[in-house]
């Protein structure tokens, strides 16, 4: 019955998926269908027109374990480890600098407005 | 053997290490134990040890991938049960993303231009805080290789959820607003899965995070190349 649940809740994520992929292709939209898809299912449920117990069970299940579905992904890097090689370690490198970068900058300056907004509250 | 064959023993053999990977972490909780970092080299050591090519694992990984599209949709239930968070937040969400968008992109640019990289890696490197989808497309249309930003962007998803964290304790970010936009807007989805371990509201954070920092990044890149490069 539990298996039935989670397969019945991400069959219906799984038609919101195509939706969104379906708008993506007809308006030729920058944005990727999944992320129209989750901004839809996000709107219906905000709107009531979906009820959450009717996709819970299933999306915990996919959030839980997106890892998973991320390794045939990542393990695609081994088709470039020669452009990797090398002079291309700086790439990496450049990656790993400029994406610490962007946490600490992001991070510190959300926070930064936070604490001043608290400060202003007290 | 048939490519059903194949397809089955990548997914069962993805899954096992998967599995296996989530024990190891369970163990010894480590920033380098991290499922996704231990997954993907266990699977690419076997691949690249017993030669086999990448496209002929993709037979049975392709239908592990194929569910990304709908776990991606799947994240509106997370952001649904923080919406009051979200609501109260939004501006500075937006505002904080942006300011990582634009310093992730142009730092980007500039440290590639001062090492003296062809265009064209430039070009793929770009988007690399982007989800994958977004930034595939992206790469493109700037002149870039598709498949070589999302080993950018992959990369730049395994330094947030396994570096990030130690660096924000060092930095004194602590405050979840905080952890939760800097590791959406820095490193996507793989971030957010780390994020969503700490805390369910951090999680949703980062997943909002995550796509306005796609969204504003696509509409940025093309004007920061022509700026700075």
């Amino acid at each position: 019955m539990k298996m039935l649940t989670i397969g019945l809740h991400i069959a219906i994520v799984t038609m919101f998926y195509y939706i969104g992929m379906w708008i993506q292709r007809v308006g030729d939209l920058f944005i990727p269908g999944s992320i129209i898809g989750m901004m839809l299912l996000f709107v219906a449920l905000l709107t009531n027109l979906m009820e959450v117990t009717w996709i819970d069970k299933g999306s915990d299940l996919l959030v839980t374990h997106l890892p998973l579905l991320f390794i045939p992904v990542t393990v695609g890097v081994i088709q470039y480890l020669d452009v990797l090689a090398g002079k291309g370690m700086l790439l990496l490198v450049i990656v790993l600098v400029s994406t610490i970068l962007v946490a600490v900058t992001s991070g510190a300056f959300s926070q930064f407005i936070v604490h001043q907004k608290e400060k202003h509250y007290e | 053997m048939s490519n059903i064959m194949i397809g089955m023993a990548a997914i069962i053999g993805t899954l096992l290490i998967y599995i296996g990977s989530l024990n190891v972490y369970r163990r010894l909780r480590s920033p380098i134990t991290l499922p996704v970092l231990v997954s993907t080299i266990t699977v690419s050591l076997l691949l690249l040890v017993s030669d086999i090519p990448y496209d002929t694992y993709m037979k049975g990984g392709a239908w592990i991938d194929w569910f990304l599209g709908p776990a991606v949709v799947a994240l509106a239930y997370p952001l649904y049960k923080q919406r009051a968070i979200l609501k109260r937040f939004m501006f500075l969400i937006v505002s904080s993303v942006t300011v990582g968008a634009v310093i992730g992109v142009s730092s980007g640019i500039l440290l590639l231009k001062w090492a003296d990289f062809e265009p064209s890696i430039i070009y793929s490197l770009v988007p690399k805080n982007a989800t994958t989808p977004v930034a595939m497309p992206v790469a493109q249309s700037l002149g870039g290789v598709p498949s070589l930003a999302a080993v950018f962007v992959i990369f730049a998803g395994i330094v947030g959820a396994v570096l990030v964290p130690s660096v924000f304790k060092w930095m004194r970010i602590t405050h979840f607003l905080g952890k939760g936009i800097g590791m959406g807007t820095a490193s996507h989805a793989i971030g957010t899965s780390k994020a969503m371990e700490n805390s369910e509201r951090e999680g949703a954070v980062s997943t909002v995070a995550m796509i306005l920092c796609a969204i504003i990044i696509s509409l940025i890149s093309p004007f920061l190349v022509f700026l700075l490069l």
